[in-house]
């Protein structure tokens, strides 16, 4: 009793830190999703219960968001997948100059996502950006990379991962460095090609930091906001408008905070069960 | 006798000295924040700072940002208990949704006490960002009406011109309609092989503001006389449509992701014929150094159809702020639109919101299109002006795009966007 009490004395300040810092925020946002709260009627009463979730859920556009967020978070994080495993796979074969790549991986991660938007933002712009200068060099026609509702998505897209890969790629190089050499070798000697060891032997091996990979991307490409807000603000028409810039437009060009926050508390539940999934993926690994 | 003199006498000198002192000291101290656009207006005050910390010993300091930042992060200083942001510059979008939320200070009782004359101030200024249901919020701070710059030398150029004769059967000349100004532009994208319009196409904002001066200039309006909807009509749809055909045949690529800036840019490089866009915007690309493309080869005019959108940026002071402040504020604000400063600023190309600027010799001999400019002013017409203005500006700015990139029709963008005009004038109880 006395060890769980002590336990409980040195966890309490962190506790009680979070609580202050991440819970506070969190319960006021789900009280303000029940609440009468705008811009122009500063008070949380009366409490309008499930109003303005009814409110939001009636928005055709809400439902366009949640697609788009969807297929957003889908795309892109099928994306890093892919792509971060080629690499991974490619830097597990490197010995020399390994902590050079790695470092270098690092770079764009490091970057805030709005420094990203501005920086890709200047690239690709249509009509003096260097990418279509380029391109016309050499007499392929520019694009209109973040003007036409069906490229802006995927250009989109292509910059977030350009940004979020090098996790997957630590991430996943650091698996495929953990795995044991023995099933490999035993393979090869039974006849297996590389592609055949690759794909019965090393896949399998490597499925739970996969999977561990694959489940916090989607939780963090589910909350995409900041490249959105800098590149395309949610156009042309609705093309890029996910869920979490349409929570922004209701709360402050609406200003609706209570409806903003309904939004906010929809996104919070799609990735608190994400979140679980990670958890309940991750003990059953553990066991 | 002289000693009881001498103690008043020491007591008052010791409080002159002491307030004296104070009052420098204060006023030393004090340094106010404003959150400004970054766009050459300000540029020009800014340069005039020093002047005013000289005369007043008050620093005042610009924080610049992009438009699109600015309301948002307005509303987060105003909704605290005080404001980072002393002076505010406010739009004449926020000119309604400020005063409802009860964010901005009256200004008459400073008016009254400083007896500052608000009498040179144009008229339909002060109302479209001076006041608001008859209290007096802002001061305006400089108009942004909006009209036709084009390139004088392509319309002039042989060339064009037997060209477009051949298409078309009439001279190339400066459009009087807007379906003309449309035709002209699709034909310079076509035939001179650069932009017909550089156009700010990105939704919310950009585009509304573009639209409306379509809007206007096809005759039709969003509110009538009596205040009701009006958007939903045949004027409307020949508007729209000819934004859509504009954005699709006569503007540049990229032209729905465009803001001002880009359109900016685009017209000073000289990769574009025309914009539809504010007037002082004329001196930034006319300027030999910044734009030698296009400098004194530009012309202004208004809207092709007789009217343009109409704008405007007020000076206000938040409520909550300390009365020290508030007082420091009003005297930065007395100075900066007073008739020498305003006079100054309209040297370097200010656009004015007093009428003694505008017929002032030296700013007129400088700058002579500023008849031209008197006359956007003075034919523009208003965007509605209510608490939910930005969010009208983000539900029409959806709909332009929509339609612009062929994901609705003309007839539902229009439908929809009169409606949500409607729903939102219903919740801000109008």
């Amino acid at each position: 009793m006395k060890t769980r009490l002590t336990g409980w004395g040195f966890a309490f300040p962190g506790v009680a830190l979070i609580a202050l810092v991440m819970g506070f925020p969190v319960v006021y946002a789900g009280v303000l999703a029940f609440s009468s709260l705008t811009f122009l009627h500063a008070r949380l009463t009366p409490f309008k219960g499930f109003a303005n979730f009814a409110t939001i859920f009636a928005d055709p556009l809400f439902w366009n968001s949640m697609k788009t967020t969807v297929e957003y978070s889908v795309a892109t994080v099928g994306g890093e997948f892919f792509l971060g495993l080629v690499v991974a796979v490619m830097l597990n074969q490197v010995v020399k100059m390994k902590a050079v790549y790695f470092a270098i991986l690092t770079i764009p991660m490091a970057m805030s996502p709005v420094s990203v938007g501005l920086v890709w933002h200047m690239l690709l712009q249509p009509n003096l950006g260097i990418t279509n200068t380029l391109l016309e060099s050499v007499g392929i026609p520019g694009v209109d990379w973040l003007g036409s509702t069906h490229l802006a998505f995927w250009t989109i897209v292509g910059v977030d991962i350009w940004q979020q890969v090098s996790f997957v790629i630590l991430i996943l190089a650091a698996g495929l460095a953990s795995l044991p050499l023995e099933p490999l070798e035993a393979a090869a000697v039974d006849g297996a090609n590389a592609w055949q060891r690759f794909r019965y032997v090393t896949l399998p091996m490597l499925r739970p930091v996969a999977v561990i990979a694959i489940i916090i991307q989607l939780i963090n490409e589910f909350r995409t906001y900041d490249l959105i807000y800098v590149l395309t603000r949610g156009g042309p028409g609705v093309s890029t408008d996910v869920l979490s810039f349409f929570a922004y437009r209701r709360a402050f060009l609406g200003l609706a905070l209570n409806e903003g926050s309904a939004i906010a508390f929809v996104l919070l539940l799609i990735v608190l069960a994400l979140t679980t999934v990670f958890f309940v993926y991750t003990s059953r690994q553990g066991r | 006798m002289r000693r009881k003199l001498k103690t008043p006498l020491l007591a008052a000198s010791l409080t002159a000295f002491l307030g004296l002192g104070l009052h420098q000291v204060q006023a030393k101290d004090i340094t106010l924040h404003a959150l400004m656009e970054d766009v050459p207006e300000t540029h020009i005050i800014e340069s005039m700072l020093p002047e005013f910390q000289k005369e007043t010993g008050i620093k005042v300091e610009f924080q610049k940002l992009v438009y699109s930042d600015m309301h948002d992060k307005l509303v987060a200083q105003l909704t605290g208990s005080s404001s980072f942001y002393n002076v505010l510059e406010v739009d004449f979008l926020w000119a309604g949704e400020f005063p409802a939320a009860g964010w901005l200070q009256p200004l008459q009782p400073m008016v009254d006490a400083s007896k500052f004359d608000l009498a040179p101030f144009i008229p339909s200024m002060i109302d479209l960002v001076g006041k608001n249901q008859g209290t007096l919020y802002m001061i305006p701070m400089y108009n942004y009406s909006m009209g036709l710059i084009y390139r004088t030398d392509l319309l002039q150029d042989p060339k064009l011109q037997a060209a477009y004769k051949a298409k078309y059967n009439t001279d190339l000349a400066p459009p009087k309609t807007l379906a003309e100004y449309v035709r002209i532009a699709s034909f310079m994208k076509d035939q001179a092989g650069i932009a017909g319009s550089a156009m700010q196409g990105q939704r919310g904002d950009p585009n509304a503001m573009e639209f409306s001066n379509y809007l206007f200039s096809s005759g039709g309006r969003y509110l009538d006389d009596q205040g009701h909807v009006a958007l939903d009509s045949p004027e409307a749809r020949k508007a729209l449509t000819l934004y859509v055909d504009a954005i699709q045949h006569a503007a540049q690529k990229g032209a729905l992701s465009a803001t001002l800036d880009d359109t900016q840019r685009l017209m000073c490089s000289g990769a574009a014929f025309s914009f539809v866009t504010y007037w002082w915007m004329l001196p930034q690309v006319n300027d030999p150094k910044a734009c030698p493309k296009v400098a004194g080869k530009l012309a202004i005019a208004v809207m092709p159809g007789g009217h343009g959108e109409s704008g405007g940026w007020g000076w206000g002071i938040p409520k909550n702020e300390s009365p020290a402040l508030q007082k420091a504020a009003w005297t930065f604000i007395q100075w900066v639109q007073g008739e020498k400063i305003s006079i100054a600023r309209a040297m370097e190309g200010h656009a004015p919101v007093r009428s003694d600027v505008y017929q002032n010799a030296d700013v007129l001999k400088k700058y002579p299109y500023y008849k031209e400019a008197e006359q956007v002013v003075a034919t523009g017409m208003a965007f509605p002006v209510f608490p939910y203005s930005a969010q009208y500006e983000d539900v029409l700015g959806t709909q332009l795009s929509l339609a612009a990139s062929n994901q609705t029709d003309v007839d539902t963008a229009v439908k929809k966007a009169a409606n949500g005009l409607a729903d939102l004038q219903k919740k801000a109880g109008q």
